[in-house]
């Protein structure tokens, strides 16, 4: 499953704010953080080593405009999306996978944010700068849309009843 | 847009294109050339202010962007992974099929 026993949850934010106290030249943070991921366990040097989920704080904090509860709201509804993308039973792959369409989704909805934000200023925005920040949001969400694509592909074929038949001399998968 | 020196005094001259041409007119030295001068220059700086500005933002746009290229790259990885480690193979690179079992 995806979700983390409290004890885990609560040991990674332990972590976090270690992190946090490291980030702002506390000094022996650095030292106290490496010590306690030593001792920790591998779900909790996994989670604290994901890439994806990085990527989505980062992406949920820019997105936020510098209010925490915005911020803890966007990274929340992404781990809610992964959770429910990956079902039931998932295997690791699909884990993975869904994680990381979650986190595109962050982007696309943050690139679309900054789009309108632009768009609004009193000053307005160049067409030049419009066109570009339009084309990066296009790029993003035909990857968010290739990622589902990708993620919906994999659960329909290892879907619980997969059948194959041979229709004149053609195989084709079934999944129901 | 500039100050130019001609004779024993000094003018204020613009320099627009017209119609694909460089044509530079001459504003004059007076106290409205000042004030245009002025505003001239305000104009410039707040133009390359929304530029600066612009840049930093399309910057940080494209790192962002460029980070969910690398997270879309390894979800196609996984997703053949899984299919793969399912028994699943692309048959004549197309659809996914699964193996005929011998």
């Amino acid at each position: 499953m995806l979700e983390l026993p409290e004890g885990i949850k609560k040991r990674i934010h332990e972590l976090q704010e270690l992190s946090d106290k490291d980030q702002d030249d506390d000094q022996g943070a650095r030292q106290e953080l490496r010590r306690r991921l030593a001792q920790e366990g591998p779900e909790v040097v996994a989670r604290c080593s994901d890439s994806a989920r990085s990527y989505r704080r980062l992406l949920a904090k820019r997105s936020s405009g510098g209010s925490p509860l915005v911020q803890e709201a966007i990274s929340e509804r992404a781990r809610r999306m992964a959770l429910e993308l990956a079902g039931e039973n998932p295997t690791p792959l699909v884990l993975l996978l869904s994680e990381r369409v979650a986190s595109l989704w962050v982007l696309v909805e943050l690139q679309e944010a900054l789009l309108a934000a632009w768009y609004f200023k009193a000053e307005g925005a160049s067409p030049g700068f419009v066109l570009q920040m339009a084309r990066l949001q296009e790029s993003c969400n035909r990857r968010y849309l290739g990622a589902i694509k990708a993620l919906a592909q994999v659960q329909k074929l290892q879907g619980p009843y997969r059948v194959q038949v041979n229709i004149g001399g053609n195989q084709v998968n079934v999944s129901c | 847009m500039a100050w130019e020196r001609r004779g024993d005094g000094v003018y204020y001259y613009k320099t627009e294109r017209q119609g694909g041409r460089v044509r530079k007119r001459y504003i004059g030295n007076g106290e409205l050339a000042h004030i245009i001068a002025h505003a001239d220059k305000t104009r410039r700086r707040v133009w390359a202010e929304r530029k600066a500005k612009e840049r930093a933002e399309l910057d940080e746009a494209r790192s962002l962007a460029s980070a969910g290229g690398e997270l879309y790259e390894a979800v196609e990885v996984l997703a053949v992974a899984e299919l793969v480690a399912a028994g699943y193979h692309r048959h004549k690179g197309g659809e996914w099929r699964m193996r005929r079992r011998a």
